[in-house]
Parts: C-alpha cells; structure tokens; sequence
C-alpha cells in the first residue's frame, strides 16, 4: 500500500529547498542590499513557487496521485499546492512592492515565506498525526516571526506576541489531541485511529475535541479569532494577505481530510455536526457584526476574514461532497478577493500603521484601475451575482437546504447582507468621500510609490474573480469537484 | 479506556494531564510574558509524558518514540521564535508585563 514515488516530494522541496538558498543569496552585512541582490532573491522565491507550481498542475494533468509513505500527493493535495502556490506567488509580488514602500527589503522575509508555504502543503498532503503536527508547526512558526517583520514598529512585535502566545497553545492543544487518540487506538494514521475508536469514550472524545481546536484555531473561527485582527494589523499588508489566505485554506482543506474519517465514525459524527453548526453560526455573527464597527479598513477586512470561515464551515455542517465541492470553490475565489483586497493597500501606495477608512479617501479616482479591481473583488466578497463569491456561496447554501438546514442558510445570506455595508464603506471611501485638506497636502509632499508588480497582483485577483464568476460551470466540475471525489473518495 | 485507567498506565496519564492543565492555567492566568511562555512549554511536555507512556505501553512502538523526538526539536524552534519575539518586544517598550502590550484594540 505505501509507496516510495518520490513525485509525490517534489512539490513540497521546490519551496523548500528554495527557502534554503535565500539566506546564502543575501550574505552581506550592509543594510541596503543591493538591487540585484535583492531582485535575485525575490527571483528565486518565484521560481521555487513557480516550479511547485508547474509539477503539481504537470500531476493534475496526467492524473496521477503518487504516495510516498504517509505523504500522498492526491488530488486533494494537488488543488491545495496549488492554491498555496498561487496565494505565495502574489504574496511575493506585492512584498516586493511593499518592502520597498517600508525601506525594509530583508531576504529572511522570503525565506521564512517558503517555508511556511513548505508546511502549508504538508499539512494539506497527509492523514498522518506526526506529519500533520509537523506541517502544522512548520507553517504556524515562520508566520510568528514574518507578522513581525519590520520589527521597528511597535505594534509588529506586540501582534506577533500575540499570535504566538495563542498560536503556541492551540499547537501544544493538537499536539495533545494527539497523543490521546495515539494512545487510545495505537495509531498515528488519522483515518485509521477513527475506524478504531469504538463507542463514546470520554478520553477519546476529548482528544478529538482538542485536535479540532488545533485546526479552527488556524481557520480563525470564533471563539478561536481574538488573534486574527491584532496579527493581520501589525503584520505587513501582504503577510496579511497570505496569512488570511493560505493559512486559512491549508488548515480547512486538512480538515477536509480529517473531518470525512470523523463523521463516518458513529462515535462523534453527530456530535462533530453539531459542533460545527454552533461554531459556524457564533464565528457568522460575531466576525460580521464587528466588522460593522471598525474604522481601520485593515481590522475590517481581518473580520471578514473570520466570517468568511463561517461560510466555509457551514459547507462542513452540510457535509455532503457536492458541500465539499462548493467549500474549495469558494476557497479558490476567496484566494483572489483577499488577496486582491488586501493588495490594494500596497498598491494604493499605504505606507505604515495608517489603514483607516479615511487614509484612503479618493484614491480610487487617483488610480482608476486599482478602483475598478477594488470594486471587484470587495463586491465579490460580498457576495454580489456575477463576480465569483456569489457562486461560492451559493453552492453553500443550496446544499444546506438539501440536507434541511435551511435556518443556517438563511442566517448565511442575512449574514452576507450585513457584510454589504462595511464593503461598501471601503468602496465609498475610496470614490465618494473627499480627501481632507491635511490629507492632500501629505500626498503632494510624498507621491504615492511605484507600486507596479502589486497592482499587477490586483488585476490578476480581479481577473480571477470576474473568471471565476462566469466560468464556474466549467471549473467546478473540471477541479474543485474533481479534487473531492477522486482525492477524498468521498462520491460513493 | 479501562486498560488506561487501571492499569500500569494510570499514573503517566494522570501526571500529563495535570501538567497540561497546569500549563494552560500558566498562559491564561500569569501576567507575565516568560511565564506563559514556560507554561507553553510545560503543555508540549505534558504531551511528551503521555506519549511515551503510551509508546512504552504499546511495546516500544517506534514511530511514537520518533515522534517524541520530533516533539522536542519543534518545541526548541518555537522557544527560539517566541524567545526573539520577547526580546525585541523588550526593547521597544522596556517591559514584558502582558497587560502592557494592548496598542491594538479595536
């Protein structure tokens, strides 16, 4: 049964062999790095993602879902590589942008990048308890230190703090989990563990409980989100971005895989239903009702980003693979809207801690381009038909009214309804509201940046919303549904 | 669960779960950042207890001795991360009183 095909590592050494090769690229002891160096050292890490990239869709194409032990690169794994490959991708693009605009052009930034992205495709790539802590601790530890990558800001260390104290327990939370369902099964194979586990056991139960608490804590669904505004605030605007991405769909789609393997178990499946329900419902609630509230566009895109894990776990509380189907979908979507949105501060030429709603005052008549794709991708957000959110969420809640959920579902589309507002508040400030005359003087004594590869990261966003919006009838069933029934043999 | 619960195993198992709770009741009570760091730590160990008992109960099962190693090297990067993050927190503000850092609320 395992096999030794080392196709299946080379998507995850491309990354990390990279990440490896930027510190010797960098070795120089001046502040200002040259340009070259530092063209080269973004140059590697686009390469390194671009390769990881090119194998896993090269796997796609043919079919083939080769195993190497534990790790097994199916099609579950390969939709994941690449949607972690893309979101890095952009990522680099902005903070090339970014960086610059900060005067903080650091390669260890890129390197620590690569090899979150290395434990991203681990912890999607597996149903093995050590590999998937492995992954898990190889995403989570690089991403402490990049949140506070322009450690001379105040706020960078202080959300980094934060995020590690939390993250730390969560981690130390599965890693118990863990070891409980080793030692109750004798197994580290997660689906194996759970054909195992017999009858309610009361130790058993806790320990699974403690592993999901490792993986929502990562989704940040409440009541596991106190971290996410602080982190994505003090992080820079394209961390932010991969953080609430990447992050976000790594830890869902291994829950894909654990998850299946749980509900199967008459043990906690009913009970894992209702768990995700209740979570759903309080993280749609409370991550849309203060997103209302906020006056920093950053902390109100960090509670979108919340709700959005809400929407996506009310796909787990369908559970049927058409749900699953529906779930990647919409991460893939909400890969280019964040990652689009979050974007638009670095190429809208923000510099610091300034994010308000009122720095941006006028900036979409400024770049009109930029507007167009920030009208884009924040109405997709909300959910708005023809842009490609609408589809995501639509696929959602059809299912959930098939299986007789239809409270959820209308709580879900009175949910989107609300997130209207606060988009739209983004959208009114960058086109309707004058700048103050304050505002106008600071930006005629320093013009906006050149900011050219991160707004050609917005237009690629954009454009794979629109895209994804009018050709979802085409892409659903050609991968996400694809990724659902032949990597999770879930379409019995 | 019952072979957990009377035989040899009782004991391991009931001093890793005191020692993760008094680890979580470390991070969620004290003030103080080392502290909770250290009760971080003492969570990961917790979990290192168990996990060995249950390895040696198993008849030495080898990948969760592996496992018990890989445990300890993860646990040394996260003190190196959290450790740098204390420092450079220490240097901007001169405390690592946790209550001090709250610049970012809503």
């Amino acid at each position: 049964m395992m096999g030794k095909d080392f196709a299946a590592l080379w998507p995850i050494l491309f990354p990390a062999v990279g990440a490896c090769f930027i510190p010797l690229a960098s070795l120089d002891r001046e502040h200002d790095t040259a340009k070259w160096i530092r063209a080269v050292v973004y140059g590697i890490a686009l390469i390194a993602l671009a390769g990881s990239f090119y194998y896993l869709a090269n796997l796609w194409a043919t079919g083939a879902q080769p195993e190497f032990e534990s790790l097994r690169m199916d099609r579950l794994a390969q939709f994941a590589g690449i949607f972690i490959a893309i979101a890095a991708m952009l990522t680099v693009m902005q903070a090339w942008d970014h960086f610059h605009q900060e005067g903080w052009v650091k390669a260890e930034t890129i390197s620590l990048l690569l090899f979150s992205v290395t434990g991203m495709m681990l912890f999607t790539a597996t149903s093995n308890l050590l590999l998937m802590f492995l992954g898990l601790e190889l995403l989570s530890v690089p991403l402490y230190a990049l949140v506070a990558t322009v450690r001379t800001r105040g706020e960078a260390s202080e959300g980094a703090m934060k995020y590690f104290l939390t993250g730390a327990v969560a981690s130390s939370c599965f890693l118990m989990g863990t070891v409980l369902i080793y030692g109750l099964t004798g197994t580290l194979n997660l689906s194996d563990a759970m054909a195992r586990a017999g009858g309610a056991d009361p130790l058993f139960l806790a320990g699974a409980a403690l592993l999901m608490l490792g993986f929502l804590f990562k989704t940040s669904a409440v009541p596991f989100h106190q971290w996410t505004p602080d982190a994505y605030c003090a992080s820079p605007h394209p961390i932010a971005g991969f953080m609430s991405v990447a992050t976000k769909g790594a830890a869902i789609i291994a829950l894909m895989r654990a998850f299946p393997a749980a509900l199967s178990s008459g043990a906690i499946g009913p009970k894992a239903q209702h768990a995700f329900a209740i979570l759903a419902v309080l993280t749609l609630v409370i991550g849309n009702l203060t997103a209302l509230v906020q006056t920093d566009a950053k902390r109100m895109l960090a509670y979108s980003a919340i709700s959005h894990a809400g929407y996506l776990l009310l796909g787990f509380v369908a559970g049927t693979p058409a749900a699953m189907t529906g779930v990647l979908f919409y991460l893939a979507i909400y890969l280019a809207m964040n990652m689009g949105a979050f974007g638009l501060f670095t190429a809208l030429g923000l510099v610091g801690e300034d994010t308000s709603y009122d720095a941006l005052r006028g900036l979409g008549w400024k770049r009109p381009l930029m507007g167009l794709c920030a009208a884009i991708c924040l109405l997709s957000l909300a959910g708005i038909p023809p842009f490609g959110g609408f589809f995501g969420k639509y696929f959602i809640f059809k299912e959930l009214i098939a299986t007789g959920h239809v409270s959820l579902a209308v709580l879900g589309v009175l949910a989107s309804l609300v997130s209207l507002y606060y988009y739209l508040r983004f959208l009114v400030a960058l086109f309707v509201q004058a700048p103050s005359e304050a505002l106008e003087r600071k930006r005629a004594e320093a013009p906006l940046a050149p900011s050219a590869l991160a707004g050609a990261s917005v237009l690629a966003s954009a454009f794979i919303v629109v895209l994804g919006g009018l050709a979802q009838g085409y892409l659903v069933p050609s991968f996400a549904a694809r990724a659902v029934s032949e990597g999770l043999k879930l379409l019995r | 669960m019952h072979a957990l619960l009377s035989g040899a195993l009782q004991g391991y198992v009931a001093v890793a779960l005191m020692l993760f709770v008094i680890g979580l009741a470390t991070v969620l009570l004290r003030r103080t950042l080392l502290m909770q760091f250290m009760g971080v730590e003492l969570m990961l160990n917790a979990a290192n207890v168990a996990l060995l008992a249950f390895a040696r109960w198993r008849g030495g099962d080898a990948e969760a001795t592996v496992f018990y190693l890989m445990i300890i090297a993860v646990a040394a990067c996260e003190a190196a991360v959290g450790l740098a993050l204390v420092i450079a927190l220490h240097r901007l503000r001169g405390t690592t009183d946790a209550d001090r850092a709250a610049t970012l609320k809503q």
